[in-house]
């Protein structure tokens, strides 16, 4: 034919992905400042040493961003401060809270990966029944237990005991990991890409089930075993509720961080003047979870798995 | 080093569907055995019910003299290499092939020697501090198998060992194994779905269809006396050739007429053990004609085909074809609502010049042809032919046949009466020595343990199971057992055989007891309210296979007619008819509903009799699934 059919126009390539990185970035840029705004305000307000006509450091200071009088006084003030009438001990409930994260970070990852390895390598009856009920239970808020709990353990001494408030924390240890085992998702996800024929060639090869899970898949669930003892270390560290519950609020000694820091939140005048020592607290509290993972994150990178099967 | 035997084997899973059925071998010492089948046949789950990784729903499985049921896979004493190689990838090849036996707790210097001896035998020797992951795909395989040889096991399982593989790492892995095989002594049990691994490695080879056992014999017997249209079809590339033909006997030949109206003879030799039925234009059958065994014919006689593809592969060359015939008479068949014939595949050697759109005329080579019924697929030209038909006259109490008059037994002429002329059914283990008949031996054959006798009647044979008497040439006098053939008037069944087995339904209960002090445990089949004591093995399995509901549900017990006998007290049962067949006699009973046969003298004159047998001659089956439970 002698026409020539009207030749189409084609965009470049190149331009077309540029606009469409831009469009991504553009996006990504607000959600990350919505995001990292409220961090960065409890970062600055930490550092944050005000002072008020009497030379004070201004406790609530919510008019400027970015402090006036950058300092370390706050940091400072939690070792040593005082506040009605109770002693700031930050590094002893620095020391509870580690305590506590620790134990239950062990017995949880144990748990968990425990029971997760039963539900994805073993076959039982009523193990379909199980997931699903634990399922549902976990769409239940785990504070729902908390009253239960609380007289649970009030009623075998391990809460509010005048005589010894220290067990205070082994209740609490108790109450953090005695239902972990019901968080086994996430592992049973990695446990289920394990290879089947590696557990039956463990078991031609005489292990027991206990065997096979300590000498065959643990050593290759390295990435899963940081990820559960991570979850299982944060949970504690972080957490207020439980610990306020059941330490209660009598022995100062035997607080964690978090409801230490909370009783910075309070004043006798009803408004929070240590709100800048709380907020040093905070970034405190940070500081050994992000270090212990960026320490860990590098187990993340490679799925050991490979060379099992084909590949 | 063992042989293995599997009893009735079945696995039902939860869901009810079947996996496999009723699986059946004994396994010689140091056989190479080959399950072979397509996907879901269930090849795997019986090899994973050997290894014990999976439960065995009912059946016996022996390793050697021990029933294994039961007992953990470590401690069956077998080693098993995966279709993936399960290797551990955070252990060294060292270590791979140690953990076993570490497991077993064998000294260390044991370990070391056994596995330097493996890794030589192998050829792995360099690797053995190197992790799984930086080993190429066959010599992973390699320490799947050293993990398996150290073990020095009983038995080798391999699930599909080398389907990772490429095409040849294949080849050579499939030499190495069947030399390892002939090195070790021991028996391998392997499976696979691919034919040619499973025709090359094999000393039998098992092909499985859909859980159910299709044929167990040798590789050359598969290929060429396929039972089925199923294994003809699986065994062998190309594939085999299927047309639906109908066989018309003329003479000593045979026509073969295809669907498209080509015809083609065979001699009548090569279907004699064919049932008469199919030899008379009547009855559409399936020919299968393996690729190798049809030529591209000089003479312009026979298949017509058109050339559709070449494939030239070098030493041979594949030429598939439409058949093509005469269209008038093509018409005709279709009308007759015969299939029509289509497309051929033909192997020949290279060399010869065809090409597309070519007309070739084809030769089938007439003794390599395989026939099979259309319903049921399965050989109509059986080694031992299921029976011979031949026609009979019934007059006057006496039965006309093979130039010869009989007087019959009361039992058939009570049939038989006034039906004339009949078609007599005889199975060749129903013609035995007498004097009633006499035939003339056309040849003797010999298959297995079996002497088959052709006797020649007319222009066909009657087959007979013979002793080692019997020549050809001989005249064979027999006589007929009449309770095993069939009788046909017309359309009708005049008189059916009876079989060796009866089967009555009842429940299943136990009952406690003293003995010395100790509580005893005894089962019982009870049958009309009366208790068989059950071997007590049996009551075990009926609660491992059933549970608690063995004791609720109704069973079908299956008893061999043999081991019925009559006696005091026992099964009651109202004699309804005693059956005469001369050199035998039958009472019909009826147990409480259900109709029975057991052996009675001609005399019996009671109307109620006892029957009894023991409980170690009874086979129970489940109702719910057809199942044979113990």
């Amino acid at each position: 034919m002698s026409t020539t059919a009207p030749k189409k126009k084609y965009r470049s390539q190149k331009a077309a992905k540029r606009a469409s990185l831009a469009a991504s970035y553009v996006v990504l840029t607000i959600l990350s400042l919505i995001w990292i705004i409220p961090i960065l305000w409890i970062v600055l307000t930490a550092f944050r040493n005000d002072l008020n006509e009497s030379g004070e450091i201004i406790g609530t200071v919510t008019s400027n961003f970015f402090p006036n009088r950058p300092g370390f006084q706050n940091f400072a003030d939690l070792f040593t401060f005082k506040m009605n009438g109770v002693e700031f001990v930050f590094l002893r409930w620095m020391g509870n809270t580690l305590l506590v994260s620790v134990v239950c970070c062990i017995l949880s990852t144990f748990l968990i990966l425990s029971v997760a390895y039963c539900i994805s390598k073993l076959r039982f009856k009523m193990r379909k029944g199980f997931m699903k009920f634990s399922m549902i239970l976990g769409l239940f808020p785990g504070f729902m237990s908390m009253i239960a709990i609380y007289y649970l353990l009030k009623s075998i001494g391990l809460s509010g005991n005048p005589d010894n408030p220290a067990l205070s924390l082994v209740g609490l240890m108790i109450a953090y990991s005695a239902g972990a085992g019901m968080g086994f998702q996430v592992a049973k996800g990695f446990f289920d890409v394990i290879p089947n024929s590696l557990v039956e060639s463990a078991k031609l090869d005489g292990c027991t089930n206990f065997k096979i899970f300590w000498k065959i898949i643990l050593p290759l669930s390295k990435p899963i075993i940081i990820y559960t003892a991570l979850m299982a270390f944060t949970g504690p560290w972080m957490d207020f509720i439980f610990a306020k519950v059941i330490i209660g609020s009598t022995n100062t000694a035997y607080w964690t961080v978090s409801v230490g820091l909370y009783s910075m939140l309070y004043s006798d005048k009803g408004n929070p003047d240590y709100f800048t020592k709380f907020a040093a607290g905070c970034v405190m509290v940070g500081i050994p979870i992000t270090a212990l993972f960026m320490f860990l994150q590098r187990y993340y990178v490679e799925g050991v798995t490979a060379g099992a099967v084909k590949g | 080093m063992a042989g293995l035997t599997l009893k009735h084997i079945y696995k039902v899973y939860e869901n009810g569907h079947k996996a496999v059925n009723d699986f059946n071998i004994n396994i010689e010492d140091k056989e190479f055995i080959v399950f072979v089948g397509p996907s879901g046949c269930g090849k795997s789950t019986t090899l994973r019910m050997i290894a014990g990784l999976e439960e065995i729903t009912a059946g016996d499985l022996f390793i050697g003299d021990t029933l294994v049921n039961d007992m953990e896979p470590k401690d069956r004493d077998i080693a098993m290499v995966f279709q993936n190689y399960a290797l551990y990838p955070h252990m060294s090849v060292y270590e791979n092939m140690a953990f076993g036996l570490r497991n077993r707790k064998v000294p260390e210097e044991v370990i070391k020697e056994k596995v330097l001896n493996a890794a030589k035998i192998l050829d792995i020797e360099d690797y053995l501090d190197r992790k799984p992951k930086a080993m190429s795909g066959g010599q992973r395989q390699r320490v799947a198998l050293g993990r398996a040889i150290v073990r020095d096991p009983k038995v080798f399982l391999l699930d599909e060992p080398l389907s990772n593989l490429d095409a040849k790492l294949r080849a050579q892995m499939r030499t190495e194994i069947t030399k390892l095989h002939k090195s070790l002594g021991t028996t391998f049990i392997y499976v696979t779905h691919d034919q040619v691994e499973a025709m090359t490695m094999g000393t039998r080879i098992v092909v499985m269809k859909l859980g159910y056992v299709q044929q167990i014999d040798t590789p050359m017997n598969l290929y060429n006396k396929p039972y089925n249209k199923f294994v003809a079809g699986f065994i062998g590339t190309p594939q085999m050739n299927f047309f639906n033909v109908r066989l018309n006997r003329v003479k000593d030949k045979v026509e073969v007429i295809f669907a498209n109206g080509n015809v083609i003879t065979v001699p009548y030799e090569v279907v004699a053990k064919a049932p008469d039925k199919y030899l008379h234009s009547g009855v559409e059958v399936i020919l299968g004609v393996r690729p190798d065994h049809v030529q591209v014919s000089e003479k312009k006689t026979g298949l017509c085909g058109v050339v559709n593809v070449v494939e030239h592969l070098g030493n041979e060359c594949i030429i598939y074809a439409d058949l093509e015939g005469n269209v008038e008479n093509a018409e005709e068949k279709a009308e007759e609502g015969m299939s029509k014939a289509n497309s051929i595949t033909i192997k020949t050697i290279e060399g010869i010049e065809v090409n597309q759109g070519d007309k070739i005329y084809l030769a089938l080579d007439p003794h390599r042809i395989h026939l099979f019924d259309k319903e049921t697929e399965i050989t109509i030209i059986e080694e031992v032919p299921h029976a011979s038909s031949f026609m009979g006259k019934v007059s006057a109490g006496k039965l006309s046949m093979f130039g010869k008059s009989v007087a019959l037994p009361a039992a058939v002429k009570d049939a038989l009466d006034g039906k004339g002329e009949v078609m007599v059914d005889i199975p060749p283990y129903a013609v035995v020595p007498g004097k009633d008949f006499a035939l003339e031996v056309h040849d003797v054959e010999e298959l297995g343990d079996v002497r088959l006798a052709s006797l020649i009647n007319g222009d066909r044979y009657l087959y007979a199971i013979v002793d080692k008497k019997v020549k050809k040439g001989d005249t064979y006098e027999f006589a007929l057992h009449l309770d095993k053939v069939t009788f046909h008037a017309g359309d009708e069944v005049a008189l059916a055989p009876i079989g060796e087995e009866e089967a009555l339904i009842g429940t299943f209960s136990k009952a406690d007891r003293r003995e010395n002090r100790e509580r005893v445990i005894d089962f019982f089949y009870n049958i009309n309210g009366v208790p068989v004591l059950a071997p007590r093995e049996n009551g075990y399995k009926m609660n491992q296979v059933e549970g608690n509901k063995c004791y609720k549900n109704n069973y079908k017990f299956v008893i061999n007619r043999k081991a019925i006998k009559l006696a005091e007290e026992g099964i009651e049962g109202d004699v309804k008819e005693i059956l005469d067949y001369g050199y035998i006699s039958y009472a019909k009973l009826d147990v409480n509903g259900q109709e029975i046969l057991v052996e009675a003298p001609v005399g019996l004159a009671d109307s109620k009799v006892y029957i009894s047998f023991a409980g170690e001659d009874v086979a129970v089956h489940s109702l719910d699934i057809d199942m044979r439970i113990c």
